[in-house]
């Protein structure tokens, strides 16, 4: 079960900061239309970021998930991660708001409608804390219950106008911009949400052309034709991956941390 | 009384159970539950229906069914913090439950393995442990089993007796086959099982609430994969909302969602509820009366309730004037052995996993246990062939600072620790505590404007000790495995406990659902907070119905016997107000 991301560590005091004006309202169903003018258009702005900002998150998302020509296969720019976390940013466009695919299906596994498309309103309450989450406390009392909270959409503001200038800069200070103190907490921030969207459902506006699946072998949603009993019990028959021992005790050296090898017998 | 009046404070494992037992023998039967209905249809004649749940990550990562934590956040603090009067360490997701109708079920694992005798009987059996509050229950694994029965048969559980060990049928036996047959054998579960085996351990088909055939108008699991932490979207699980809840509402109960209680109200002279005061929707505070009150909110949000419900007749708590409350909070401590082959065992594939080993329950007094200074350890059971999900792997690879760029890419292509991996996960007992406690954070509101609850918790040597006992093993099996190419074994509880306990970067991977404690059951007024039915010791009318009356924690999943608990405590106040 993943949990939730938003912790102590995005709560910050806010100082007077104002929230940008919502745009026109838009139904889940135009979401694809509302997301492809954006990308298309290039120069026009997003659902809450201007244009200049979502030019540097594009930038900044292919910086942290390559495509072509850096990688073999598509990153987050094929993707349209930058669109689906502008999206996000201004889910309270959505009517219902993009917060929550809905189910039980897409269309991808054997339905015929994708329900996932038909995002799940949210109630009052639900409202509230997605409002606190993605616009912040902003000073009103009804939202300042735990204290201050810095919403999304500043975090976002003030870490993209702290790279400025990032999306003309070589691959190497593009890096360095990145890890630099100022920036590292963000770049980690951009970085879990263009996961979620590159490798999430496309019904949050990313994973376009199912790049993020496909090129990782996950088969994604699989509901409502699942698995046979075959397939559960049995290896597949196509040619796995490359992995050797070596490769495989570096993977659990680098990435789980605090293991302890134990080796299996040689053969 | 021959019609008595019950509100239920939360519609999960315990509160669905009671909800369906006490409306089934004739009772005015509310049930208030602070979260929203994510489950339409639920209590109409044509059933739960147009379910939102689904094969998707993201949303199980944005607060959907779980808990809100803007909106209801916890905070923690070691017993080391609170000995130096710091307020609290973190504020954030402290072991949160979905709030929702139906409670944790709604994306449980539906796994549902018994205690065991012993449990029942730990202090008696094998004596006191320094430092940790070891007592024995006030009933028997003999005085739950037909509530077992019950439980199971209306939940539709499946497994295979005659794969079951001896001793774990000497310890909970059993009169009966499972009413299904097991899911197909996941090939990751299969794979360290057939490892266990070469080294004389014994896994077996994990006993489990999922349909493996149309059972009660419900479908076979499909083996989607995406089981633990997700709503079923087909309703192949069995649940409190789908098993209990539902056929309570079409018996007559009432079901009152986004209902946050936050008082329970009591007679002049104390003694007695008369009903409880909730906020609805709109935030407006309302009242109702009731004859009896069951509290069901879960370990933590029951004691906060308790504690919410101070009054002059209770100056310290609804209940607590053995100081009790809110004491002996537990958490299981989980410790993982993990499996890279060359090929691709495909461990997402199937409902978590299909396969248990009950080797390490314990307890084990041999030298080698005696050892680490203690009397004897105990692990828990074995969760045999689990794998990651895409963002589950993503997130592990990011764990590491700076990894981005085509690294994370080749890592996402090549896969070792998704496509590559299998691994296996140990329930360790966690030993109850006095001074592991909850109580109302002096500062820090929710959205309701009450005191959050805060968890002070430190892990006992016992646990600690026990993970890195039992640890080995599991890598030993996982290196044991057909066909493994590099294995190892992961104390993460242990891990979390030595890195910051709730603010350690191993908090998210150590986080449980399994709350128990808080209201502990038991004989003695002075050293219990209710009796051996769950009646609150010092309120003829208040009960209690979830994890929080647990005397200790056991090395199982702890739903079934929460749910077997409460149709007992349901059966008994039925027989005594019809």
């Amino acid at each position: 079960m993943r949990r939730d991301p938003v912790l102590l560590g995005r709560r910050q005091v806010l100082r007077g900061l104002g929230v940008g004006a919502l745009l026109g309202v838009v139904t889940p169903a135009g979401l694809r239309a509302a997301l492809g003018t954006a990308t298309d258009a290039g120069a026009s702005g997003g659902r809450f970021l201007t244009a200049g900002e979502l030019d540097t998150l594009r930038a900044v998302t292919a910086h942290l998930l390559p495509g072509p020509s850096d990688d073999p296969d598509g990153g987050a720019l094929e993707a349209g991660s930058a669109e689906a976390i502008d999206a996000l940013l201004g889910a309270f466009t959505f009517d219902p708001p993009l917060v929550h695919a809905g189910g039980p299906f897409s269309n991808r596994a054997g339905a015929t409608h994708d329900d996932m498309a038909d995002f799940v309103p949210l109630d009052p309450i639900a409202e509230l804390g997605w409002r606190i989450r993605l616009e912040g406390s902003q000073g009103r009392p009804e939202r300042s219950f735990a204290g201050d909270v810095v919403g999304l959409q500043q975090l976002y503001r003030d870490g993209l106008a702290r790279l400025a200038g990032f999306a003309a800069a070589s691959p190497a200070d593009r890096d360095a911009m990145l890890r630099a103190p100022e920036t590292i907490d963000f770049a980690s921030l951009v970085l879990s949400d263009a996961l979620d969207v590159t490798y999430g459902p496309p019904e949050y506006g990313g994973n376009r052309g199912l790049v993020g699946w496909t090129t990782t072998g996950w088969p994604g949603d699989v509901q409502p034709r699942g698995f046979t009993a075959r397939e559960v019990r049995e290896l597949d028959g196509t040619p796995p991956t490359a992995l050797d021992r070596d490769a495989a005790r570096a993977a659990l050296t680098r990435y789980v941390l605090g293991i302890t090898l134990v080796d299996p017998p040689a053969g | 009384m021959s019609r008595a009046s019950v509100v239920i404070v939360g519609s999960g494992a315990g509160g669905s159970v009671a909800a369906w037992e006490l409306t089934r023998t004739g009772h005015d039967v509310l049930v208030l539950e602070k979260g929203r209905n994510l489950l339409p249809g639920i209590g109409t004649a044509a059933g739960i229906r147009h379910i939102p749940f689904a094969n998707d990550e993201v949303k199980a990562g944005r607060a959907f069914e779980n808990q809100d934590v803007v909106l209801e956040p916890r905070t923690a603090r070691t017993q080391a913090d609170a000995a130096s009067d710091v307020a609290r360490s973190f504020v954030g997701d402290v072991n949160t439950l979905p709030t929702t109708v139906g409670g944790g079920t709604v994306h449980w694992d539906a796994k549902v393995p018994r205690f065991w005798r012993q449990d029942f009987h730990g202090r008696s059996l094998y004596g006191p442990i320094d430092g940790a509050n070891v007592a024995d229950w006030p009933l028997s694994y003999e005085e739950l089993a037909r509530f077992y029965d019950v439980v199971e048969r209306r939940l539709g559980v499946q497994g295979d007796v005659r794969a079951m060990p001896e001793t774990t049928l000497a310890q909970a036996p059993r009169r009966r086959q499972f009413a299904m047959p097991p899911n197909p054998p996941m090939l990751a579960g299969t794979r360290l099982a057939a490892g266990a085996a070469t080294l004389g351990y014994h896994a077996y088909p994990f006993p489990m609430a999922v349909n493996s055939r149309r059972l009660h108008g419900r479908p076979r699991c499909n083996s989607c994969g995406f089981c633990s932490g997700y709503g079923c979207p087909i309703l192949a699980r069995g649940s409190a909302a789908a098993s209990f809840l539902h056929p309570a509402l079409r018996a007559g109960a009432r079901l009152r969602p986004r209902a946050c209680v936050q008082r329970v109200e009591l007679s002049a002279n104390g003694r007695r509820a008369v009903g409880v005061s909730y906020l609805d929707e709109h935030m407006r505070e309302r009242h109702v009366r009731a004859d009896v009150v069951i509290l069901a909110a879960s370990a933590i949000e029951t004691a906060r309730l308790a504690l919410l419900s101070a009054s002059t007749a209770h100056p310290n708590g609804l209940g607590n004037r053995s100081g009790q409350l809110g004491r002996n909070v537990m958490f299981h401590l989980f410790t993982l052995g993990i499996a890279l082959f060359a090929d691709e065992p495909h461990a997402w594939r199937g409902p978590s996993t299909t396969f248990t080993i009950d080797d390490f329950v314990g307890p084990d007094s041999s030298a080698g246990a005696r050892a680490t200074g203690l009397p004897y350890l105990k692990g828990g059971i074995c969760e045999v062939g689990g794998g990651l999900t895409l963002l589950e792997e993503a997130d592990l690879y990011t764990v590491v600072p700076g990894t981005w760029g085509t690294m994370l890419k080749d890592a996402m292509r090549t896969s070792p620790l998704r496509r590559h991996l299998a691994g296996l996960s140990m329930v360790g007992e966690d030993l109850p505590q006095l001074a592991n406690v909850v109580d109302l954070d002096p500062t820090i509101r929710d959205v309701y404007g009450l005191p959050v609850p805060r968890i002070t918790h430190t892990s006992h040597p016992f646990e600690i000790a026990a993970s890195h006992y039992f640890g080995p093993r599991l890598g030993a099996i996982c290196a044991a495995a057909p066909g493994a190419i590099a294995a190892g074994w992961l104390p993460v509880g242990a891990l979390a406990e030595a890195t910051g306990g709730f603010g350690s970067p191993y908090a998210g991977p150590a986080s449980t659902a399994h709350i128990l404690g808080t209201a502990r059951m038991g004989r003695d007024a002075e050293t219990s907070v209710v009796d051996r039915w769950g009646r609150m010791h010092e309120l003829d009318n208040v009960y209690v119905a979830d994890g929080s009356v647990f005397v200790s924690s056991g090395g199982f999943n702890p739903t079934l016997t929460i749910m077997a608990l409460s149709l007992r405590m349901a059966r008994h106040l039925a027989g005594r107000i019809g």
